[in-house]
Order: structure tokens, then sequence, then C-alpha cells
């Protein structure tokens, strides 16, 4: 009842001090600059209440589950609860792609890549068509909170094949929030696709696990067999007891539906699933070698007949690199690490978060091996996706979705340097150490996961002027960003040729900007130049320009000639730039 | 634990039935509920009271009280059968709505209609499978 209560004020507190947080204050490291102390306060109270509940004599679940999900809604809600928007542009071109699909039941595989993996749209395409609601924000707000609910089971029955005891899966299932800092949870298709990488995992070291082949066949089976046993005597027995035939049959059509799925909504996703399934199969924790093999064909398939359009006009960004380890790691991390000093400070955060919890990881790994209880198929869960890293550096972004598909098997291993492997609570002592990290994790990931929240969060003003651009700019238009960080898209997909001047991201010694770039863009048929007041935000926080650069832009070019101010507000402008053929 | 199962399934089936008329017509909000429902979780719930999962292997038993292994193994399943009742029934939406789009035959209602009724055959068959006088065998 005590515990119950913590959860409950934990949680009030928790919304109470995000919904106090000053956006104004929100500046370079991003959140935890506006949060007031009552915001620690609260997730302290969560993280002892967990701790306390893990170290009760009987093991209680709902309360495990209630203290999980107070973590939840304090740590991964926050952008909902204090902006009441989506976060990241991203968002707002995903609802643009489903209201696209919705509005005509087409694609237009042309257009982007979106279309090429049209399966996360067309479902919400169909939710928006057959729900009569067009607009989606509501969704794409609270999708990050939606994203880690819908986790938690998953998640959970994941753990509970990875380790040995419940106490140990639900302490990595609280880790694996605990050190979630990538925010790849909004509206997206990857976190949807790894809601169904999870499931499917965890679906299959559940109903399926065991040796594909007699394991004393010939030398290669002997060995691998031998060779798990040695590391991990614990193996052959981590799987459930096998389902009836019938059930075994729909569970293995489950799995493959799964697959097609992921396939059919994220490039990546699927990808990652191969090397995951295909160390399960030879470490005798996947009977079916028919799903590796059908997560090749699926995804290889797919980009090859499906994403055809995409395949042919991108070969030398899926395959030019191939092998570059060095440039997918740390020349990717390098680039990484560039604006201004508060964003480096957030980088480093990351990066250090990144290998607290790899190092804990492999610690977990080492003692329960000492121990003799079960690592083995967690670490190789953990290990499998970066044997993705020689293939393509995927935009820059590679390390981070790795980090995210090995998450759930690395929190699973971390918590094995405290938590003993027997029942009952870990004791008070090892309590005392869980809550320590927990609160190291917590703090760095209110840092790592909302240190860019200044230039990823948007405000009422600028969806305001983006409607009114839609409002004012015929179809057919060019319209112009000047750093490439704007709330749009989510209409009118197809209808205009969005351009954008500058990406958003470090250009170290970067000159001021001209007027060249837009007037060229604009030389023809005339075009609408929009400055957001999150464009200079990022523009600031990554050093794209030179500081105060855009404000300088918005005063020399908005008096050019040709140039003609057509509407601002508090979170932008919008600028006619006239053409030389017809003046539109 | 049966009628659990019981509960569950007409709930299922009264949120399959509800969402046919509701993808033509009906308050905003209750359509999104309804069809959000069964979207994330109709065919799945009723693909999951359909099957046995089975029981857990080795888990390690944590209940000082000693309660029984049949709580525990509940426990230990349900966290799994949520998953696969979400999941496929998230995947089984997106594999309708991609082939629909892939097919040129966009239309949602459709969609609906679909899903509907694979969710009341699966809760049809799971009912003959395990009629409810065999409550305590679940």
């Amino acid at each position: 009842m005590a515990l119950a209560a913590l959860a409950a004020t934990a949680l009030a507190l928790g919304i109470w001090s995000l919904l106090s947080v000053d956006t104004a204050r929100i500046g370079g490291t991003g959140l935890v600059e506006a949060v007031p102390p009552a915001f620690f306060v609260a997730i302290f109270l969560s993280l002892t209440g967990f701790v306390a509940t893990l170290n009760l004599r009987r093991h209680t679940p709902v309360l495990l589950a209630t203290q999980v999900l107070v973590l939840v809604v304090i740590l991964h809600a926050a952008d909902p609860i204090v902006h009441g928007l989506p976060r990241l542009t991203a968002s707002y071109r995903h609802l643009g792609v489903a209201d696209y699909i919705a509005s005509s039941g087409q694609l237009d595989t042309s257009l982007d890549a979106y279309f090429n993996w049209p399966g996360f749209f067309s479902f919400l395409g169909l939710l928006s068509g057959a729900t009569g609601v067009g607009d989606l924000m509501g969704i794409a707000t609270w999708a990050p909170l939606g994203m880690n609910l819908l986790l938690l089971a998953p998640l959970l029955a994941l753990a509970r094949r990875l380790t040995s005891h419940p106490r140990q899966a639900w302490a990595g299932v609280w880790l694996f929030y605990l050190a979630s800092w990538v925010g790849q949870d909004y509206l997206a298709p990857q976190a949807y696709a790894f809601l169904l990488l999870v499931t499917l995992v965890a679906c299959l070291l559940s109903a399926f696990s065991g040796w594909a082949w007699p394991t004393g066949s010939n030398r290669f089976t002997r060995f691998l067999a031998h060779h798990v046993t040695k590391l991990d005597p614990t193996v052959p027995h981590q799987g459930m007891s096998s389902p009836p035939p019938v059930d075994t049959a729909i569970l293995l059509v489950i799995s493959a539906g799964l697959l097609v799925a992921m396939t059919a909504s994220h490039q990546l996703t699927p990808f990652a699933a191969i090397p995951i399934l295909t160390v399960f199969l030879l470490s005798g924790r996947l009977r079916m070698p028919s799903l590796p093999i059908l997560a090749v064909v699926l995804s290889s398939g797919w980009l090859v007949f499906v994403a055809s359009d995409f395949f042919d006009g991108h070969l030398t960004q899926l395959f030019g690199s191939f092998g570059d380890v060095e440039g997918h790691t740390l020349g990717v991390v390098t680039q990484r690490v560039g604006g201004s000093d508060a964003h480096v400070l957030v980088v480093y955060t990351r990066l250090a978060e990144v290998a607290m919890v790899w190092l804990l990881a492999a610690l977990g790994a080492f003692m329960a091996h000492r121990r003799r209880t079960a690592w083995l198929t967690a670490a190789l869960g953990a290990l499998a996706p970066l044997t993705l890293i020689p293939g393509q550096p995927y935009g820059g972004e590679l390390l981070l979705r790795l980090y995210l598909f090995s998450l759930p098997f690395a929190a699973c291993l971390a918590v094995l340097t405290l938590l003993p492997d027997r029942p009952g609570g870990p004791g008070w002592r090892r309590a005392f150490a869980l809550l320590v990290m927990g609160s190291v994790l917590a703090s760095a990931t209110v840092v790592s996961r909302y240190g860019n929240d200044s230039m990823e969060k948007f405000t009422p003003d600028e969806i305001s002027l983006v409607n009114q651009l839609y409002a004012t700019a015929p179809d057919g238009s060019v319209l112009i960003e000047v750093v490439h960080d704007t709330p749009w898209k989510f209409q009118k997909y197809a209808d205009y040729d969005y351009r954008a001047l500058l990406l958003a991201e470090p250009r170290p010694g970067a000159g001021p900007l001209s007027c060249d770039p837009a007037d060229r863009i604009a030389q023809q048929s005339g075009a609408y130049l929009i400055v957001t007041t999150s464009q200079k935000r990022a523009a600031d926080l990554l050093e794209t320009t030179p500081p105060g650069d855009i404000d300088r832009f918005i005063a020399t070019c908005g008096s050019s000639p040709g140039w003609s101010k057509l509407f601002e507000n508090a979170g932008g402008v919008v600028f006619h730039i006239q053409g030389a053929g017809n003046g539109n | 634990m049966a009628i659990d199962r019981k509960h569950i399934a007409w709930v299922v089936a009264a949120v399959a039935v509800a969402a046919v008329p509701l993808s033509f017509f009906g308050p905003e909000g209750l359509r999104m509920l309804v069809i959000g429902l069964l979207m994330l979780a109709g065919p799945g719930t009723a693909l999951v009271l359909y099957i046995r999962l089975g029981s857990a292997g080795t888990d390690g038993t944590d209940d000082a009280d000693g309660a029984g292994a049949h709580r525990s193994a509940a426990q230990s399943t349900l966290p799994l059968a949520i998953s696969i009742a979400v999941a496929s029934s998230l995947a089984l939406s997106t594999i309708v709505a991609t082939a629909m789009v892939f097919a040129r035959m966009w239309s949602p209602p459709v969609a609906v209609l679909v899903l509907s009724l694979i969710t009341l055959l699966l809760l049809a068959l799971g009912a003959k499978r395990f009629p409810v006088s065999a409550a305590g065998a679940s």
C-alpha cells in the first residue's frame, strides 16, 4: 500500500512538474534546463518505489508493472505533456504520407523512400480513413508514451526468456526504459517495426526454443552444442514447454506475419532481425531455420522487387560504402560531436550513457557466466545487430538504431551485475546499488533524450504559420525552408515542391548565408520562403550558420527586390520571392 | 480463468461487430475508440484465445507464498499473450491496408469489415475448440 502510494505521488509530482515547465527556458542542453527540481524528486521517488517493490519478500508483478508505468510516464511522456505537439519534423512528414495514402489510396514511389515501404503509413491511412479522423496530430503527439506503453508486455515477455528469474526480467525492462534515450518512439515506422521485432523475438524464444537439428549429427553441430552448453549450461532449459502442433503452426504463421508487416513498413528493422534470428538458430534457441531464411528472402526481395524505384536510384547510397567499418562508426560519431558547446555536452552524455550500458552488460555477462546462470542468449542478441555496421551508415543514424536494437538484451545483462540468481529480493545493499545505477541512468537520459529539445519541439505559432502558408500558396508552388527543421508536410505532401537551403547539421566554419540560393530556386516561377524559430534554434545549436545569421538573413534578404513579407507571428515569418516568369 | 476468457471474447466480438457500421458513420471519438481498438488488438486477441501458449518451462518460481505452478505459469505467459495479441492485430491491419494500396482497391470500410470477419471467425473457432464446459481446463 505504501509503495502504491509512493508510485501515485511520483506520478502526480512528475506530471505537475512537467506541466509547470517554462518552455522559454529550454536551451542548448534541452529540457533539463527548464524542469523544476520537483521533476528529479519525482524520478527518484519512482526509482525508489520500483527498487523497494523488487526487494519485497513476495514477488508482486502488478505493483512492479505499476512502478514501471509510472517511470515511463515521467521519463518518456515529457514531449506531449510539456509541448502538446509532436516532436521532430519527421513526425509531421509521416502524418503527411499517411494523409496522402488515406485520401488517394495510392502510392507515389517516385516521391521518396517512404512510399517504397508503405506498411506503417497504410496502417495510419486506414485508421484515418475508417474513423473519419483526418487529423492524426493528437496520435502523433502522444505516440512516444503510447509506443513505450505498448512495448512493456513484449519487453517483459522477452526478458523472461533471457533471464533466470522474474525479478531479473522486471529489472531488465526497467533498465531498458531508463537507458532508452534514442527517441525513436515517435509516430514512425521504426518505432512500430521495433515493437513487432521485440514481440517476434519473444515469441520465438518462448515457443520455438531448441536446436533445429540433432546435435550429434556431425562435427559442426557437435561443436556448436558443446560450446553453447559449456558457455551457458542453462540454454537448453530457457524456452517454454512446446505448444500443441496446431498452435505451433499458428504461432509460426503469426511470426511470418510479423516479419511481413515489419518488412513492408521499415527499411532497416527486418535486416536487424536477420542476424538476431541467425545467432539464435546457431545457439540452440530457435529450432525453425525457415524463419531466418524467410527474413532474408522478405527483406531482400522487398528491396529489389517492391522498392525497385528506390533500389535502382540509390545503389551508390546503399552499397557505395560497404565494408567501411571505420567510416560507419568513428566517422559518424566524429561528425556528431559538433555544434555549440551545449550540444557537444549532450552528445558526450549520450556517448557516456551508451558506454555505461555496454560496460554493465559486459560485466553482467561475465558474472553470469561465472555463476553459470542464463546470459548467452542475451549476449548474442545484444551483439547480433552490430553485424550490420559494415553495410552502410544509414544516413549517419545506424549506431543509434543498433543501440536501440541491442538495448532489450543489454539491459537484461546489465541487471545481472546486481540481482542474484535465487528467488526473493536482492537485499538492501544490492537494492541500494540498483537505485544508484538507476539514478545515474535516469539523470543522463533526461539530458540525452531531451537534449535537442530546443530544436525538436515546435509551437502552435509555427503550425499556424505553416497553415497560413498552405492557405496562400497555390498547389505546385516551390516552398523553401532556410534550415531543414520545419513542422510541415503533414498535409499537401505531394502538392508542393519542398526545398531546404541548409540541412540541420553542424557546419564548422560556415560562412554567412546569402540570398542567392533562395533567389536561384525562385528564379523561374517564384517561391515561398519560411523561417521559423525552430530553424533559428537548430542553426544556433548545431552551428549550421554563424550565430544570429538567420536574423541577419531575414533582415537583409527580406528587403531585397522581389522579396515581400506575407505574414509573420511569434513562430516565424513567410516571404514570397518573385520569379522572373509569371510572378507567382 | 475460463470466465475471463469468455468475457474477453464477448468484448472483442462486440468491438468487431460495432466497428463495421462505425466505419461508415458515427461520432469521430467513438469511431476512433472502437476501430482503433479493433486494429490494435481485435484479431490478435481472438487468435490468442484460440491457441494455448505453452506453460513456463524452467522459469524461476519466485512466489514466497508458494501459490502454485498454475498461477506462476499464467503470470509467465500473460505478457507474451498480450504481446502477440497486439502485434498480430497491428500486423494484420498493416498487411490488409498495404495489400489494398498495392491492389489499388483502397476502401477503409472494407478493410474494417475484413478485420471484423477474421476476428469473429477466430472467436467462433476458439469457442468451438475450448467450449465453456471445459472451464477448468484453461
